[in-house]
């Protein structure tokens, strides 16, 4: 339950701002918090509700339609991606609202595929440069879990959740093959209490807004302690435009503010000395295109990813009913790493999931065909299934990417248009790893298997890199082309691994908050970048982060 | 809700926890029971062959009249209200309008093969008109299909009707959910066991009444094409 007791600053009309953040979820969120504790003057904007958990959210699928971003899209391609409620959240927390909050960290090799497989593209960072951030945001939110063995192995602050009927089968089915698994986490779930927020209460609607608390979401973990360091944070406020003058600076364009559309449809500026987009890797893309700025190269909208999401689900003799425990509680990262002996590059882990009834019956639907009384028959034995989900890493490609749609918006804006096509490497890696798993779920004793094809979560559209010619931002999210324009999302990812994305997108925040508070006002006033890495703040985190747990490797 | 209901679970009645629920799960729930709106998007002959449709891609005819659960109405409302879920095909027209060119198509199919409206045939021939759509083979109104792809349609069209029908608690006692459990928690996570509250699995030999063309389902046409239907979030 949250309870924020703080009143909240209101910056006034045509005053000035330091930092104005588009988007508060996982990125915005971690940095909006982090730039209030050091003293900046900042807003968060956000184009939905600032929520009351209590008065707003439902332990019902269908209840929990407003938690994700429904507004018009355009999804194409070869292989369409399914938007809204599969990858997108909307209001403040943002994503993070209706994560599974699967919290693995990326494997050193995720940050150097090209070097070490040819594929892809190396990050301007390694891991080494964002292990401590890992360390911090698994304290910061923090992260339950077994010892995890796999990239560079490590142990969690809090310990693993007891097992539910789709984490059981998961163990049984790798053990039998020979395979390691990780059960109770890494999750963003907390497996006891933690000063005012509650413990886990196992009612399996992750995915629809943790009621209880117990799973960490940035309105919970970051946005509180924002407030109370002076921070305000517009919700309801729809961003369309980022504004640049010459800002005193010479020749160089500088961003000015951002134009908004508030509650009631109205259109306000916001002056700000330094402007950071973080609303994900579909609407960063449309708002930079939209406000036609760090885009001389063309690269903005490009190289957007989705993971492999394939389900596979399972029917045994025996009880299941996994609508108990969170969907996200064990997982195996055994197939994580490139094997050659497999005939294509990069990998994937395997995970559990655990569909409410709508949500299942509409993977019956797509994996069986399944309606009229086939689908009522095959529903009444919902408890006798479990569902598990592939997440293997699809390469980055220029051609899969965010444009803009001739439609517009509910405010006159174009609408994003997302064009998505799978490659050979990322059929044959699907084709592997959905076999994989299902090896898994027979050896588990399923009876049946059958599988959805689909994807989940987005990352890519604005790529961090070291060439300014073939990407948007540096490795500190600031862009190539506009000094005191930043990136700070997902859709900074050259590459993404085949690890849930959110506690990644939270590290680089973190470090890209330190970056910002090390230069301080030299962001404001110069064009001049500086490159060196900041050194990492502890003193940042929110209350209550340390001195709880002492993860040992 | 005293009589028995379909599925395995006979006395379980996820209403009954209800006083266990949170207040606004409890409100959201008790409207869907209790408050189901007019119809106010479709046109009356519309509704009367939505009814027909819906009967058959979530057939109900093992409810009793009072416990059927009402589904165009609440599709209407969405559509009233045009919500969707956050984004279309390209090659798909507005929710609205498909639903608009869909219902064409369904009635012209029926006039092609039996020379009557699909509210007119037998629940047989309503089966095997659906059918067609399931398998994408119209036999008729090739100029409806060219505009409204029929896969995406009857994708839309079940997801609709599964949307609203299993979203109901009435349906979450026929399949053994045990529903809302905020702030009351599970404690039982493991073996499949139940709640103290909840009922343990009772099987016993079930037929599909009436019809049953549709219990032998097969895999949607072209399935790969498929890929990226309608989805929530997953892991």
């Amino acid at each position: 339950m949250q309870r924020i007791e703080t009143p909240m600053r209101r910056f006034a009309d045509g005053e000035e701002v330091d930092y104005a953040i588009v988007g508060v979820g996982a990125g915005g969120g971690v940095l909006l918090q982090r730039l209030a504790r050091a003293g900046f003057r900042v807003i968060g904007f956000d184009a939905g509700p600032f929520w009351d958990t209590e008065r707003d959210w439902v332990s019902d699928e269908t209840g929990s339609h407003k938690l994700y971003w429904n507004d018009k899209r355009i999804t194409g391609g070869q292989d369409p991606l399914a938007l809204g409620a599969n990858n997108s959240g909307k209001g403040v927390g943002g994503g993070t609202v209706h994560w599974a909050s699967f919290t693995p960290r990326f494997h050193p090799s995720d940050f150097q595929t090209d070097t070490l497989d040819g594929v892809g593209a190396d990050w301007p960072l390694t891991y080494w440069d964002l292990k401590p951030y890992y360390e911090l945001m698994e304290k910061e939110l923090p992260v339950s879990g077994p010892y995890f063995p796999w990239g560079d192995p490590h142990s969690y602050p809090y310990g693993p959740h007891p097992m539910g009927g789709v984490g059981d089968v998961l163990i049984h089915g790798c053990t039998k093959l020979g395979l390691g698994v990780s059960a109770g986490g890494p999750v963003a779930i907390l497996s006891g209490s933690r000063a005012d927020r509650p413990h886990c209460i196992y009612r399996g609607f992750c995915i629809q807004g943790c009621k209880v608390g117990a799973k960490a979401s940035t309105l919970i973990t970051h946005v509180p302690d924002a407030l109370a360091n002076g921070a305000e944070i517009r919700a309801h406020s729809m961003v369309s435009r980022v504004h640049v003058g010459k800002g005193g600076l010479g020749k160089n364009r500088r961003v000015t503010g951002v134009s908004y559309f508030d509650a009631e449809g109205r259109e306000h500026f916001q002056k700000a000395k330094a402007v950071v987009v973080a609303g994900y890797a579909i609407e960063t893309p449309r708002l930079l295109l939209n406000s036609g700025l760090a885009n001389s190269n063309g690269q903005v909208g490009r190289y957007l990813m989705a993971q492999a999401g394939n389900v596979v689900l399972g029917r045994f003799e025996e009880l299941i009913r996994m609508y108990k425990a969170p969907p996200a509680h064990a997982l195996t990262e055994h197939f994580y790493e490139t094997d050659p002996k497999r005939g294509f590059a990069r990998g994937f882990a395997v995970q559990t999931v655990g569909p409410l009834p709508i949500a299942f019956a509409k993977q019956l639907m797509t994996a069986k065909g399944a309606w009229g009384w086939g689908l009522r028959r095959l529903m009444m034995d919902y408890n006798h299934w479990a569902a598990l989900g592939l997440l293997g890493e699809i390469l980055p490609n220029a051609e899969n990417r965010v444009t803009l749609a001739g439609e517009k918006d509910q405010f006159g804006l174009p609408v994003a248009k997302v064009t998505f096509n799978l490659y050979d490497n990322d059929k044959k890696l699907i084709e592997y790893g959905k076999q994989k798993v299902m090896d898994i779920m027979w050896a588990a004793g399923a009876k049946e298997v059958v599988q959805e094809a689909r994807y989940a979560h987005l990352v890519g559209g604005a790529r961090m890199g070291r060439d300014p010619g073939e990407s948007v931002t540096d490795q500190f999210g600031r862009t190539h082309e506009i000094a005191n324009l930043f990136i700070c999302d997902g859709s900074l990812m050259p590459t993404q691994g085949s690890a849930n994305p959110g506690l990644t997108i939270m590290a680089l925040a973190a470090r890209i908050a330190d970056y910002m508070i090390a230069q301080g006002d030299g962001i404001f006033t110069s064009d001049r970048r500086a490159m060196e890495p900041p050194a990492m703040r502890r003193d940042l985190s929110p209350p209550d982060t340390w001195g709880h747990g002492m993860p040992t490797v | 809700m005293s009589k028995p209901g379909p599925g395995y679970y006979p006395g379980f009645h996820t209403l009954d926890q209800k006083k266990f629920w949170d207040a606004a799960t409890r409100q959201v729930i008790l409207e869907r029971v209790h408050n189901v709106p007019e119809i106010r998007f479709f046109k009356p002959e519309q509704a009367r062959l939505m009814e027909a449709v819906c009967a058959r891609i979530l057939p109900q005819d093992d409810r009793g009249e009072a416990h059927k659960i009402p589904i165009v109405p609440w599709i209407d409302e969405r559509l009233f209200t045009d919500r969707h879920d956050g984004y279309r095909f390209e090659d798909m027209p507005p929710d609205r309008e498909a639903y608009q060119l869909g219902l064409r198509g369904i009635e012209e199919i029926a006039r092609h093969l039996h020379g009557k409206g699909f509210c007119d045939i037998g629940i047989d021939e309503q089966d095997r008109i659906l059918e067609t759509l399931h398998d994408a083979r119209p036999p008729a109104a090739p100029e409806i299909w060219k505009q409204l792809p029929i896969h995406r349609f009857w994708m839309l069209l079940v997801q609709d009707c599964i949307t609203v029908y299993y979203s109901h608690p009435w349906a979450w006692d026929e399949i053994g959910f045990g529903g809302p459990a905020y702030p009351r928690a599970y404690m039982r996570l493991e073996r499949g066991e139940p709640e103290p509250w909840e009922k343990d699995e009772k099987r016993h030999e079930w037929t599909a009444p009436g019809s049953s063309l549709s219990e032998k389902f097969t895999h949607v046409a072209g399935q790969a094409e498929h890929r990226g239907g309608p989805q929530g979030g997953t892991h």
